[in-house]
């Protein structure tokens, strides 16, 4: 389902059809598109300390449901449209809708074209499985990406002592590391570049500029006489930080996320959770910052932050 | 054994000069003038280790750096060389410097200006002092 396509760019980070062991708040709009699969869910009650146990219900029952809804939805979808294409209503009307249990992972009727409701249908009901709380804002924080970490082949052998001789910026120790550590002013990167041709480039802030510094490298490389391609360029992580800006009781956290976090003040002063969806792992400080690594696209690190964020406000200092 | 590093300074290069005119005038053989110069190399090396005592301070932006083969070429723009009696400013440096510690026989590390100073003055190479590690 390619529904993300069409969500607001605020939204885009948070949709995840997958379901998710670990808690997810969507944005809640009166603006949101109907049909989008982001319309009212169950909420999950933030700050009650069960929302494991919650979770791994929901997780359950979704997955049963899931497989079950699929079917019936596509024949459903079939249904409507037939139906809804002679009947311009601007609101969907009960005619049109075969009411059914709102399932949160998975669309229950497909978008219409042109019209785009301002509320979402009352016949489609919510299933709580959790009581339905109003949704929760979103955290209004975005995390700033910080670092890109990308490879690339470019499909040829290199000789290094040349590179490291003829480029400018170069530095070449092969009894210490073997390959040629070459930097670049902008996008302010720095890129090791293997004699098997594949090349690493660190130090972006975004995928754009990560993928133009690799080409500046690529080029270099392309100037001093090597038949350089840009094979298989690939995002291998991405980095983010954000302040959700208060305190945080690291030791609370630690407690009742035991087998997701680990927090070892003697080793190390932040808390380092490792989310399983999306696949994230975050190092949580006292202060209240937050670091995001392990992603491969931009997304993973949004939709991490908006689940740990009730989270961590379920664990703010009060002191 | 030691850096042949110094040859290309005014002195080093004097001294190749003269050695040229010496076997063009057939004075010399090629030979001894290649004894003459592996003896100037241990000269000036042992020289600027032992000899040489004051301290030069510099400062300027790093346009470009190299490393291959254990040496280092910096080429810095618009630095201050800072000694307790005088300034001098200079447009762009070029540096080569190689490593000390490596070899048993040294201790300290070398460095060889090249300055080109800004068209005011004429071109001209310093040779600094090194300074030991």
């Amino acid at each position: 389902m390619d529904q993300n396509n069409s969500l607001p760019p605020y939204a885009q980070g948070l949709a995840s059809p997958q379901g998710a062991m670990t808690p997810g708040i969507p944005i809640f709009s009166p603006m949101m598109p109907y049909g989008t699969g982001l319309t009212p869910q169950p909420i999950q009650n933030t700050n009650s300390l069960s929302i494991l146990e919650e979770q791994q219900r929901q997780q359950q029952q979704q997955q049963q449901q899931q497989q079950q809804q699929q079917q019936q939805q596509q024949q459903q979808q079939q249904q409507q449209q037939q139906q809804q294409s002679t009947s311009q209503q601007a609101t969907q009307g009960p005619s049109g809708q075969t009411p059914q249990l709102f399932h949160s992972q998975t669309l229950t009727t497909a978008p219409l074209p042109g019209t785009t409701p301002l509320y979402p249908s009352p016949m489609t009901p919510m299933t709580p499985i959790t009581p339905a709380t109003p949704a929760s804002e979103s955290s209004g924080i975005v995390p700033q990406l910080q670092n890109i970490v990308s490879t690339v082949n470019l499909g040829c052998k290199l000789d290094l002592k040349t590179i490291a001789l003829r480029a400018r910026n170069a530095e070449y120790n092969p009894k210490r590391f073997a390959a040629v550590i070459m930097r670049i002013r902008e996008p302010r990167t720095t890129a090791l570049i293997f004699s098997s041709g594949k090349m690493v480039c660190t130090g972006a802030k975004s995928e754009e500029q990560s993928r133009l510094a690799a080409r500046k490298y690529a080029r270099v490389v392309q100037k001093l006489g090597f038949p350089a391609k840009f094979l298989d360029f690939k995002i291998q992580n991405m980095v983010g930080s954000c302040d959700v800006k208060f305190p945080i009781r690291l030791e609370g956290l630690v407690l009742t996320h035991q087998q997701f976090s680990s927090y070892e003040p003697e080793l190390f002063p932040g808390l380092i959770y490792r989310m399983i969806k999306p696949r994230i792992v975050l190092l949580i400080f006292v202060s209240g910052k937050v670091v995001l690594t392990g992603a491969k696209v931009r997304a993973e690190i949004y939709e991490a932050f908006e689940n740990i964020y009730p989270i961590l406000k379920g664990f703010r200092k009060t002191t | 054994m030691a850096y042949q590093l110094y040859r290309n300074t005014t002195l080093g290069n004097s001294l190749q000069e003269s050695l040229d005119e010496l076997i063009q005038s057939q004075q010399i053989t090629p030979q001894l003038a290649l004894q003459v110069l592996l003896q100037f190399d241990k000269a000036i090396n042992a020289a600027l280790a032992q000899r040489v005592r004051n301290r030069v301070n510099f400062r300027g932006s790093l346009n470009t750096y190299r490393f291959c083969d254990n040496v280092w070429t910096f080429v810095l723009n618009d630095v201050e060389f800072r000694e307790v009696t005088e300034l001098i400013k200079v447009d762009k440096v070029k540096i080569v410097a190689c490593d000390g510690k490596s070899l048993k026989y040294f201790s300290s590390f070398f460095f060889f200006l090249t300055c080109f100073i800004s068209t005011i003055y004429p071109m001209a190479s310093v040779l600094l002092n090194s300074y030991t590690f």
